[in-house]
């Protein structure tokens, strides 16, 4: 970033509403050369200070207003995490525009709803794979008029009138705030609390996706509960905190955890290269909050265990007999809600000594001094691995349209297998003809964009957002969640079962990628699993066990047999009726592109069930039975 | 925080080149590096003057194991002549500080003149011969510089005047700093210092100077154009790297650090016969090289300081092993002397490491590390 203005020398303005513009102008204020957040570039972790990320919101500020957004305006972001993203968001809200988020894994049709649907009049997308996607549907955009490209390579020689290159959106900003110094800091002054800040649109397992309105009050609710009164992190971010941002960033959780965390508390996010590198960029970083979905998590596991397998036999030693410390520490921990003992502390200390110390530096987690699972529900045992090795590790709730605002567990009152009690402050109830979770408080969305009708089903007349997410209270405080709504099985026997805690006894183990239960009005469960490629494989080699591809691996018998035993094993912790009877490996990894997969990662049963329907039927009309 | 400052306890979170290319670039490595710098300074209060006399030979054979590493380890030019330049080193600095009156050649000048007008003497013959030796590649240079050794035996035995003649030999280096005789005990703030106290101090600073110099040269643009060219030269000239002007900085810069090796050698040895220049002492330096560690600086000492303990090594294993004898001929039944195990133990180690661990010393070292650094697991 070139040509750095103290921002002692700019005239602060003043505004009535604090937005995430104004909070890290604040930022730049008081702590110009603090570091805001750092980006591996070429090997190196570039810091971007205060100051500078300030100037480049004020410049971005002005250049979208030199491209004619007006407040109310939608404007997208296409990019992977990177500190574009999080200088376009921020200048978005300081011009009163709304910030669309797009998943850098959103094929074009998706990108053509999308846009269409939020009538995006500005994109900012990455790379020359995400302007191709763009370019292919943009003469069907009548509204967007601007593709704005942070990395010109490929790019550079596109004959487009709608292209404008990063750099060049900066020296435009640069020239409109010369000519009007006073433009940005005049729409931060008129910011109101009901200005919709952003719009995410939800991943839809069933139809297309929703685009959640979050106005600014939304946002700092959110701040105020999940960040500085501790709902999600206790005690609360501060400065000296760092977060590596890998996840989605048009996802509410690392839109918390990345933007509104730095913006809020001042926490230093570190980005991660890409998903692929998340595993060494952890180590590299050592972040002191980490947030994970469950498949994060999982695969951390996974990829501890294996490499356990292969390692020495005095380390081999070492690790078993760590790791038995660790399933002790774990139990005990999980059955006082994560108080520790004497005696659990002593364990602790010799565990850390032989094991705890060196594996937590290697799996990025040494100085994890929080840690938070969601966005989909974990297996406990997973949990209980990281407690035991000494990563308090909290399960959080809550979803796009209460702002990711809902239950959280609290040290000291952790509950495995609920999602833990209601922040302070805020309304959640179980309802009790269905059992669906419903949150009320001024987090709750202010609507789905040009969809009243979807709105209505979510929020009724008495403020109240219906999750869609059935649960039970548990002792009176904390909230198990059973499933979602529309998920429920119920067999042809009358029976109501909750596939998703099946699936996650499954995906428990570090073979099983994906579960997907099948039962509805059927005489009992199947399931169709998608095996891990790296564990299995890396089974099969170690069994002598030629393979080819991925296909090739889910058709050997021995892998079938397996999984087999995994599934056996599963089925004799469950009640007769949630028994997986018979089960098929799905022949290819699901993938996103092929509408499989939300952008989220998150199965979408229909798509799959459909996709599949031959080895479904197959399953129940007796051709075969399963291995 | 601020910017650029480092963030403790994250060694790897490295936010410029700066950080990234540091010496001592982690916690673990700056503690171990002091440790062994204390150690080292602490070493003559605590060991004999016997050890200490070695220990000081090392450092001057570590200096010469260095800048053989420079050319052949680096830059990928297997030189057989660096005996040569070590005696050229040494007979320049015994020159410039013996005493005018004597039959042979006397300017009576101080050490601290003398020692890097060694260094530049043996550069300016190095510089001399890397046209001719920048010409040849593999194991022609390894013949053209064994050359060079014989021609230089030649003239060290038959130049009266500079070396004393072959068999005769002229006394070594006078260490004379200042009007201080270091080769005398002296009284330094009330402690009385040795002889081999103060000579080991002297070698041992020189060394790390010289050390931490190599060093910098290896990780800056020169070092890394000798690694191209020892990795494929036709490649580095593709790149971009000048193969003549490169080689001819190798060889100077190894010559200069083979002048000094003698000069200091020969200051704590006070007799130098012009025969000891031969192709021994070149495949020495080479068993240095290998048996240290090629490419690494640190390799190149810990190779020094075992080749030249070897034989105080040897010289106690007569009293374990019963077929050994400490004599020089063989009798009362015993099987080998402990020269000719020397010289056995010379072929096996390098053969030993060339097959085994190809990366030495400092391989070991690194293995070790890796080991604990890895752990809990393999990788």
């Amino acid at each position: 970033m070139t040509a750095v203005q103290d921002p002692r020398a700019t005239e602060l303005p003043e505004t009535a509403t604090t937005t995430l513009a104004t909070r890290v102008r604040d930022w730049a204020a008081r702590e110009p050369d603090g570091v805001a957040m750092r980006e591996k570039h070429l090997g190196v972790w570039e810091e971007m200070s205060w100051a500078e990320y300030w100037d480049a919101v004020h410049t971005v500020g002005h250049a979208l207003i030199a491209l004619g957004v007006e407040p109310g305006d939608r404007v997208a972001v296409h990019a992977e995490n990177r500190r574009e993203w999080l200088i376009s968001d921020v200048a978005i809200v300081a011009i009163r525009a709304m910030t669309v988020g797009l998943y850098p894994t959103n094929p074009a049709p998706e990108v053509h709803y999308l846009l269409g649907h939020s009538g995006s009049t500005v994109l900012i997308a990455e790379d020359q794979e995400q302007v191709d996607k763009a370019l292919a549907v943009a003469d069907d955009l009548p509204d967007l008029h601007t593709i704005v490209y942070l990395e010109p390579r490929g790019v550079r020689r596109y004959d487009d009138p709608r292209l404008l290159s990063w750099e060049q959106l900066l020296s435009r900003g640069r020239a409109h705030r010369e000519e009007h110094p006073d433009a940005v800091a005049a729409r931060m002054r008129s910011a109101t609390p009901d200005d919709v800040a952003t719009l995410i649109y939800t991943s839809g397992t069933t139809g297309p996706p929703k685009g959640a309105m979050l106005s600014v009050r939304n946002v700092e609710f959110a701040i105020a509960t999940l960040i500085e009164r501790g709902g999600f992190v206790d005690p609360p971010p501060t400065r000296s905190d760092l977060v590596l941002s890998y996840l989605p960033l048009c996802h509410v959780v690392e839109r918390v955890f990345s933007v509104w965390f730095n913006a809020a508390a001042g926490v230093q996010v570190n980005f991660a290269e890409s998903i692929d590198t998340v595993q060494q960029n952890l180590a590299e970083v050592q972040p002191t909050i980490v947030f994970g979905v469950p498949r994060i998590w999982e695969k951390v596991v996974a990829g501890v265990e294996i490499r356990a397998t292969k390692a020495t036999p005095v380390k081999r030693l070492a690790y078993r007999a760590g790791m038995a410390l660790a399933r002790r520490i774990g139990a005990t921990l999980v059955a006082r809600e994560g108080n520790h003992t004497l005696g659990t502390r002593v364990q602790y200390a010799l565990g850390w000594a032989l094991l705890f110390r060196p594996l937590r530096d290697r799996i990025g987690l040494r100085k994890a001094r929080y840690a938070v699972s969601g966005a989909a529900p974990i297996a406990p045992e997973v949990l209980e691995f990281f407690m035991g090795i000494g990563v308090p590790m909290h399960e959080a709730y809550g979803m796009t349209e209460n702002s990711a605002i809902a239950t959280a567990n609290r040290p000291g009152r952790v509950k495995l297998g609920t999602v833990g009690e209601p922040h302070a402050g805020i309304e959640v109830a179980v309802d009790e003809r269905t059992g669906e979770i419903c949150t009320r408080h001024p987090g709750n969305f202010v609507g789905y964009w040009r969809d009243p009708e979807a709105t209505r089903e979510m929020l009724d007349g008495q403020g109240w957002l219906h999750t869609g997410d059935v649960g039970e209270g548990v002792d009176g405080t904390h909230i198990r969640i059973t499933d979602r709504m529309k998920d429920i099985v119920i067999t042809a026997g009358g029976k109501n079962l909750s596939p998703s805690e099946i699936e996650n006894a499954l995906k428990a183990s570090p073979y099983v990628k994906e579960a997907v239960i099948i039962g509805d009005g059927r005489k009992y469960l199947t399931a169709l699993i998608g095996i891990e490629l790296e564990t299995v494989g890396d089974w099969a080699q170690r069994h002598h066990i030629p393979y080819t591809t991925y296909r090739d691996l889910t058709e050997k018998p021995e892998v079938v047999a397996l999984i087999q035993s995994i599934v056996d094993e599963t089925n004799a912790r469950l009640a007769q009726v949630e028994q997986v009877k018979r089960f098929r490996l799905l022949p290819k990894e699901l993938d996103h592109e092929d509408g499989e997969l939300t952008a989220t990662q998150k199965v979408k049963r229909s798509a799959i069930a459909h996709q599949f329907s031959d080895l479904v039927e197959e399953m129940y009309g007796g051709k075969g039975a399963a291995a | 925080m601020k910017r650029g400052a480092t963030i403790s306890g994250r060694p790897e979170l490295r936010t410029s080149y700066r950080a990234d290319m540091a010496l001592l670039n982690s916690r673990p490595k700056r503690l171990g590096a002091g440790v062994i710098l204390a150690a080292a300074l602490a070493a003559p209060f605590l060991i004999t003057d016997a050890l200490l006399a070695i220990a000081a030979l090392a450092c001057a054979a570590a200096i010469g194991a260095i800048g053989l590493n420079l050319v052949s380890g680096y830059a990928g030019q297997v030189s057989l002549g660096h005996a040569f330049f070590i005696g050229a080193g040494a007979f320049t600095a015994a020159a410039l500080t013996g005493d005018p009156g004597e039959s042979v050649y006397g300017l009576g000048l101080q050490w601290i003149v003398a020692v890097p007008a060694a260094g530049l003497v043996a550069a300016v013959l190095g510089f001399l011969v890397s046209p001719i030796a920048s010409r040849f590649r593999g194991l022609y240079l390894a013949i053209a510089t064994l050359g060079l050794v014989f021609l230089g035996e030649h003239i060290l035995d038959n130049w009266r005047s500079l070396t004393g003649g072959a068999g005769a030999g002229r006394r070594g280096v006078i260490a004379e700093i200042g009007g201080v005789r270091l080769d005398q005990p002296t009284e330094v703030a009330g402690l009385v210092l040795t002889t081999s106290q103060q000579l080991y101090l002297l070698a041992l600073v020189l060394l790390v100077v010289l050390a931490v110099l190599a060093r910098n040269l290896a990780r800056s643009a020169v070092g890394r154009a000798f690694e191209a060219i020892r990795d494929r030269d036709i490649a580095a000239e593709v790149m971009g790297v000048r193969l003549g002007r490169h080689k001819m900085i190798a060889f100077t810069l190894s010559s200069f650090y083979a002048g000094v090796s003698g000069a200091v050698y020969y200051t704590v040895i006070n007799q130098i016969n012009p025969e000891s220049f031969n192709l021994l002492l070149s495949v020495q330096f080479i068993a240095m090289v290998l048996i240290g560690g090629i490419a690494t600086i640190s390799g190149s000492i810990m190779g020094a300081f075992f080749i030249t303990f070897l034989p105080r090594i040897t010289r106690e294993l007569p009293a374990i092993v019963p077929f050994l004898t400490a004599e020089p001929t063989l009798r009362d039944g015993a099987l080998l002397t402990v020269f000719q195990l020397e010289a056995i133990l010379y072929g096996v180690l390098i053969v030993g490491f060339l097959i085994l661990e190809p990366r030495g010393l400092y391989g070991l070292w690194v293995r070790v590390r890796n080991y604990w650094k890895g752990w809990p697991f393999t990788y």
